[in-house]
């Protein structure tokens, strides 16, 4: 009897852990599906997609599903609606899918202000196929369907014509590589770029030569003091995307970059 | 000629392991003829029913359980031996034979479990073990190594108990239990590596890295290598302090005299002790850990708290607020059998609603992803009410006020049946008690500060409430230990005279420790998604993507359930090759009652 009351206190509370467990939202972290489309896709075959990766593999609802880590997209925020409806305004002289695009092209420029976070670079996570089909997923919400099959084939023959890993720019200029891999949308040089991460404008007079290449090759080795909260934020690849030449050729510009 | 058998039986178990682990190493072996002739093996393979995921996880949970019981278990059989030595006390030694016998009968479990997991990954991931046996193969060869090491120490350290037992031949046996725990250490380290290294490989790793041109220690020295190895280490002592105490448990309640009862009632005391103080630390690992997670990629972070395992931490809640209230209950009833505790018992209501309170703040949630039609239902984002109580702010408070009032119970207990003869002892309980004053005032200032203030500065407070809590727990024990020198005994703690009910706590211990354990493992490998090396090596199965929690929970309670009963099957046999160890605890009132305070630790 002593054994049967046992085993009946230990499979009951198993049991009722697991029904707790069922009875919760059940939520699954589906796989990215690999988009492939052709010019004359449909604008519903578009949105569908964009809905299936904005709430399944991309991860986009982690933080704009809430209100505490970035504005919801899908309810009203400030009571400015939906982001249908509110894309077109942003910006000024930037129309509704062109902000779109550009947010996730380069997420850190376009940071909605009111104490959020600065989104988590993920431009290169996506193909451009797969950033379109969200674009119209997002203008659907409230908005009108401005992408097109043309604007997806465009972005496939650019995909398909990238060499896998390799240099984002050919240039060798110090200022081409930095505008080419982005690295304005978050660092400041003499008043262009953004003021997210730590200016570049007296960066040779803080840190060392050796502190900056590495912070270029491993950018979580080292977080500049102040900068904590940007962790992470900083394409761990990003060396590369350089050849060697251009590492040294950054790495010693911004050493020169005295203040 | 029993004495024969049982030798056999000794040595049969003891050399399985070791058996086990070179059939691996020939393994291994055969298959380097098939790389050299050019044959590539295949990325997956099929495991009938379930699927391959489901066979990997249930061999690699049931085999970290087993880990975990046969880490965690030496280091308290060690502390128990060393007070054995120092007070020459031989209950303590007695007890810490019997912690070493449980670990016998479990290694060669741990072992089996191993060899699946490894033959598993072998026939069912061949392209991921490949990759990683590349990138680790001089730790695996260490590992090995190492591994027959622990396993002729731990055969040593048991074989030889009754064998060097005085002067200085025990101090050498008291040796060979610190190089088991240093032996089993170094395997727990050199395995966390692989598992972390997927968790979080090094920046400069990318899909495009060749596993051999990936250098060794920054492989193996990742971002959350020593984050998971020191919560592994308290959660193993935990997790073994849990075991003991069902298996204690178990004794009790199918105890057929006075002593035995007394003395499965004292282990089941101190395996309650141990799992519960150790779990009072665990929380401040599993933030570190959390830490090193947000700061190697934030994006994995923000998936883990608040993505789609967000529902994951209220279940996690629930678990621990079932922990905080069994082990205090078990406390509480046990201070039934201490003359002098009754002064206390009308404080345990009040204590109980602390701990229910705090469960139930803890459990509130907040960052939930909800779709239109719930914000809809719910009012908005948050719950206009509960959603104060779902921050971290109130959240942490609540928590460390668990903690200080499960520390409490300790206290309350220990100072059950004694009676203070130090002239300072009024001035003494008043420092103790402003002690406790000061430290939950501190908690209660910083998690009212933290609705003040920006996140980044609130999770900075964190900090602060734990220091206050440590601190008063740390200087409260020391002035109670100065304080209880030479204390007369109210009476004698009758052990083995505690009602059935207190057992089933010990039992509910150690199912939710264990399935606790199950879901901590699915939070820490599930974040990963669909990469088996986080962004540098995907997933390209049919099972990539990560499953929900439902899913998850039914593989866990398998796992759990599977656990047990192997854990009951290995006790049940290991009960038949030799008897119990009895340390001669008091037999309740017919035996011989200890002095007072003994027994506590």
């Amino acid at each position: 009897m002593t054994n049967i009351k046992i085993l009946g206190v230990m499979i009951g509370t198993i049991a009722i852990y697991t029904w707790i467990a069922n009875a919760i939202p059940q939520i699954e972290s589906a796989v990215p599906e690999e988009l492939s489309f052709s010019s004359d896709v449909s604008e519903a075959e578009l949105v569908a997609a964009g809905a299936e990766l904005y709430s399944g593999g991309a991860g986009c609802t982690t933080c704009h599903g809430l209100e505490t880590r970035a504005p919801n997209l899908l309810t009203g925020f400030n009571g400015e609606g939906t982001i249908g409806t509110r894309c077109g305004t942003r910006v000024p002289g930037q129309d509704c899918k062109t902000y779109l695009h550009e947010s996730m092209m380069n997420p850190m420029a376009y940071v909605v202000e009111g104490g959020f976070d600065p989104m988590v670079f993920q431009a290169r996570v996506f193909s451009g196929a797969q950033i379109w089909a969200l674009v119209a997923f997002l203008q659907d919400q409230g908005g009108v369907v401005t992408v097109t099959g043309a604007d997806v084939a465009a972005a496939e023959e650019a995909d398909a014509a990238a060499p896998a890993g390799g240099p984002m720019v050919a240039s060798n200029d110090p200022l081409d590589i930095m505008r080419g891999n982005l690295c304005l949308g978050c660092h400041m040089l003499e008043g262009e770029g953004a003021e997210l991460g730590p200016a570049f404008d007296g960066i040779g007079s803080r840190i060392t030569t050796d502190r900056i290449r590495r912070s270029i090759i491993d950018p979580a080795a080292e977080i500049a003091e102040g900068f904590d909260h940007l962790a992470g934020s900083m394409p761990p690849n990003l060396a590369d995307m350089l050849t060697a030449r251009q590492l040294e050729v950054l790495v010693d510009f911004l050493a020169g970059q005295g203040g | 000629m029993l004495k024969r058998s049982r030798g056999r039986w000794s040595w049969l178990q003891a050399s399985l392991p070791v058996a086990i682990v070179a059939a691996i190493g020939l393994l291994a072996i055969a298959m380097e003829p098939l790389a050299a002739q050019g044959y590539t093996p295949r990325e997956y393979g099929d495991f009938p029913i379930i699927g391959s995921r489901a066979a990997i996880w249930i061999a690699a949970q049931l085999h970290l359980f087993f880990a975990a019981f046969v880490l965690g278990v030496p280091m308290f059989a060690v502390v128990a031996e060393a007070i054995g030595i120092f007070s020459s006390d031989d209950r303590y030694d007695k007890l810490a034979k019997e912690f070493t016998r449980l670990l016998l009968v479990s290694y060669s479990a741990t072992a089996i479990w191993g060899a699946i997991l490894v033959f598993g990954l072998i026939t069912l991931y061949p392209g991921l073990w490949g990759y990683l046996s590349e990138i680790f193969a001089p730790s695996m060869w260490v590992y090995v190594g190492i591994f027959f090491f622990e396993s002729f120490t731990l055969y040593l350290y048991y074989y030889g108990w009754d064998r060097w037992k005085k002067g200085r031949a025990k101090w050498g046996h008291w040796g060979l239990g610190i190089l088991l725990n240093l032996w089993g250490t170094a395997v727990m380290l050199i395995a966390n590596s692989w598992l972390t290294y997927m968790m979080s490989p090094p920046a400069e790793v990318t899909p495009d890295t060749a596993p051999g041109m990936v250098q060794f220690w920054s492989a193996f020295a990742n971002a959350t290598w020593m984050p998971i190895n020191i919560h592994r280490l308290i959660a193993n002592v935990v997790f073994g302090g849990a075991i003991v105490g069902a298996y204690a448990a178990f004794r009790f309640l199918s105890a057929k005299t006075d002593e035995e009862r007394a003395h499965y009632d004292w282990m089941g005391y101190i395996g309650n002790f141990i799992a519960m103080s150790a779990l009072i630390v665990l929380p401040f690992a599993g933030y570190w850990l959390g830490r090193e997670i947000y700061e190697f990629n934030q994006q994995m972070g923000t998936t883990m708290m608040g993505g789609f395992m967000s529902w994951l931490w209220v279940v996690q809640a629930f678990l621990i607020a079932v922990l905080f209230l069994a082990g205090n209950y078990y406390l509480w009833i046990g201070m039934g059998r201490i003359p002098g505790a009754e002064r206390f018992m009308p404080y345990t209501k009040w204590m109980l609603l602390v701990l229910l309170i705090g469960a139930a703040v803890w459990a509130t949630p907040r960052n939930m992803i909800a779709n239109r039609a719930e914000i809809t239902a719910m009012g908005g984002q948050f719950h206009p009410f509960l959603g104060v109580l779902g921050v971290m702010s109130a959240k942490n408070t609540a928590v460390n006020f668990m903690i200080l009032t499960t520390f409490l119970s300790f206290l309350l207990y220990r100072r059950a049946n004694k009676k203070a003869v130090v002239s300072w002892e009024k001035r003494g309980t008043t420092i103790q008690g402003a002690l406790f004053v000061v430290a939950a005032a501190v908690v209660l200032f910083y998690g009212v500060y933290g609705y003040f203030v920006p996140s980044i500065v609130r999770i900075g407070f964190s900090v602060y409430q734990v220091l206050a809590v440590i601190t008063a727990i740390i200087l409260v024990v020391v002035i109670d230990m100065l304080m209880m020198r030479g204390a007369k005994s109210r009476g004698e703690i009758r052990w083995g005279e505690m009602p059935e009910r207190s057992q089933y706590a010990l039992f509910i211990l150690a199912v939710t420790f264990t399935w606790l354990m199950g879901l901590m493992g699915f939070a820490r490998s599930g974040i990963r998604q669909h990469w088996h090396v986080f962004e540098v090596l995907r997933d390209t199965s049919v099972d990539a993507a990560t499953p929900a929690l439902g899913y998850a929970s039914i593989v866990i309670s398998v796992c759990v359930l599977i656990f047990l009963s192997l854990v009951a099957f290995i006790f049940w046999v290991g009960g038949l090759a030799e008897k119990p160890v009895i340390s001669g605890v008091g037999g309740g009132a017919t035996s011989s009652a200890p002095v007072a305070g003994d027994g506590e630790t």
